[in-house]
């Protein structure tokens, strides 16, 4: 690891340090993802294994983070280390949103229907390449301010999926863009639960405020009932056969400009399928990248 | 591991035969023949399958750690990577590359269990160690395909429904050889497909016909899994240990 500098600490995930560093040969910026492997127990973790190997798989594309390398280290103690060498990029969406928050302006319309497509580009990306994300938050959406790019990170929790699509772990997605079904317990659960968390985002970038934001599975499923209304077997069937299914307050779903009062019929519109309950009829990545909403916006440089 | 083939690090990795069937130099020095590099890995193959039934994890974990063994014999030398330390190393990241972890300290336990031989005698730090050198010798790519989803896929489609289970043992077998080196994972299910119809005298000359894949291609590995069988008959215990001890002679 005598090959990179490290400038400062940036950040610091589960499994370890991210720091900005420079790559003494080229003098090139990077993100060094440090990764502890468990003292003597079992190596290296399976989140990290995954991410690796799904970025192997993926980096190529223009809206995933670029994995340039994977280096064995040894720290102090002479414990081995991974560090994962990925290209620089110096903010997140999360931030970002929380800069306009605190100065009180909106985020200019055409850069945030350029974001939400650079989204849609890069989850088709992982969608047409079998990977779901299963993790989609501001603060994993790394971004260039002056470039105005995004790109999606954090693929720890993300996984090939084979079809049909079966039974994954629960408990992954933070709650707030946390699918229903999901929430609700369903076993068998697909891209749809990306397009939700991107419909999340995108209603985050128009009021720079969480959609739905709930403090336990219960709660969220509240926030998103009276907003949508209390779904049932007309609006969304096989909604009472899912496992986490109970008797909730009677909700009528509400006009979605009511919660995202500055989008235009358009944008609402795409919303609007990007949170459809019933996960078969959400829009996908590629379909919303066709969506109307785009028409205006120039896409020959993303 | 994903959905998609064509795109996927796996069908760029895929070899010429005359890359996979290379004796690394160090090992060629010991008196290492091609046939004892073939033999060993088989070996190794029977070795994953075993530890694999006691630690109980499914087909395509047994299938991506014998895909990863036959990878890192393309790239190392079995004098410098013992392969009875690869082969249950290999088979403790494919359970994690898989998402069925299963522990060191349980492989460690079956080891001694199957084997008496102090040969086959390594420990949990071991493992860990050989865990991190196949991760760099496979550059950390991970994902590998398999023959088996195809399978299902393609009977059904045949209508062979009835022949899943001789073909499923014909695809185990082709693990023995180096063919998911070498071939798309379809063309392997085909392959077996092939075999196990002329062997059932099913005609699905038309059904083969209406796939428009190059029949050739799917005949020549029928070949070499039915040369594969053929020669199976005479490998003995005997062959198996002389290119073993081979190994162990110091070059």
């Amino acid at each position: 690891m005598e090959a990179f500098e490290k400038l400062e600490k940036v950040g610091e995930g589960t499994y370890g340090k991210v720091y900005r560093a420079r790559e003494k040969a080229t003098g090139k910026i990077v993100a060094l993802k440090k990764t502890r492997l468990h003292e003597d127990e079992e190596g290296v973790p399976p989140t990290t294994l995954r991410e690796i190997s799904i970025l192997r798989m993926l980096s190529r594309d223009p809206h995933i983070v670029r994995l340039m390398d994977v280096k064995q280290g040894q720290n102090k103690e002479g414990k081995t280390v991974l560090y994962l060498v990925f290209e620089y990029m110096d903010t997140d969406l999360k931030k970002y949103i929380r800069s306009f928050r605190s100065s009180g302006e909106s985020i200019p319309v055409n850069i945030a229907k350029s974001l939400m497509y650079q989204l849609c580009k890069g989850v088709a990306f992982c969608h047409g390449h079998g990977v779901l994300h299963r993790d989609l938050k501001p603060h994993n959406l790394l971004m260039d301010k002056k470039m105005m790019t995004l790109k999606i990170a954090d693929l720890g929790l993300a996984r090939a999926f084979t079809v049909p699509i079966k039974k994954y772990t629960h408990e992954i997605l933070t709650l707030w863009y946390r699918a229903p079904e999901v929430l609700l317990g369903a076993t068998h659960y697909s891209t749809a639960v990306d397009m939700w968390s991107v419909g999340c985002i995108f209603a985050e970038l128009v009021t720079k405020q969480a959609l739905f934001p709930g403090d336990s599975e219960l709660q969220q499923l509240l926030h998103i009932f009276r907003l949508l209304g209390t779904p049932n077997e007309k609006m969304w069937p096989g909604v009472s056969k899912l496992m986490n299914w109970h008797e909730y307050p009677q909700w009528k779903p509400q006009s979605l400009s009511t919660a995202v009062p500055n989008l235009d019929k358009d944008g609402l519109d795409l919303l609007s399928q990007m949170l459809h309950y019933e996960p078969s009829r959400r829009i996908s990545a590629k379909a919303a990248m066709e969506h109307p909403y785009f028409d205006d916006l120039n896409k020959t440089c993303l | 591991m994903a959905a998609n083939f064509w795109t996927s690090t796996h069908y760029k990795q895929l070899l010429d035969p005359e890359d996979v069937d290379v004796v690394h130099p160090p090992d060629r020095e010991r008196g290492i023949t091609v046939e004892d590099f073939k033999l060993i890995k088989m070996q190794m193959v029977t070795y994953i399958w075993k530890l694999a039934q006691h630690v109980k994890v499914r087909q395509r974990v047994i299938a991506t750690a014998v895909t990863y063994m036959r990878r890192v014999y393309t790239r190392k030398s079995m004098s410098e990577y013992d392969p009875r330390l690869v082969a249950p190393a290999c088979l403790y990241l494919a359970a994690k590359a898989e998402e069925s972890t299963v522990q060191a300290k349980a492989l460690v336990f079956y080891i001694k269990k199957i084997y008496a031989d102090e040969k086959y005698r390594y420990d949990m730090k071991d493992i860990l160690e050989m865990e991190m050198k196949i991760l760099e010798a496979l550059n950390y790519y991970l994902v590998v395909f398999h023959p088996y989803r195809s399978l299902t896929h393609l009977l059904q489609d045949a209508g062979m429904e009835d022949m899943t289970q001789f073909t499923w043992g014909l695809v185990n077998d082709t693990y023995k050889m180096d063919l998911i080196l070498v071939h798309p994972p379809h063309l392997i299910a085909l392959a077996c497909i092939y075999i196990a119809s002329v062997y059932k005298d099913r005609d699905t000359t038309s059904w083969f016909e209406e796939l428009r894949v190059d029949m050739n291609v799917v005949k020549n590995i029928a070949v070499e899994i039915l040369d594969f069988y053929e020669n199976h008959r005479s490998i003995t215990e005997e062959r198996v240990t002389a290119a073993f001890s081979k190994l162990a002679l110091k070059a």
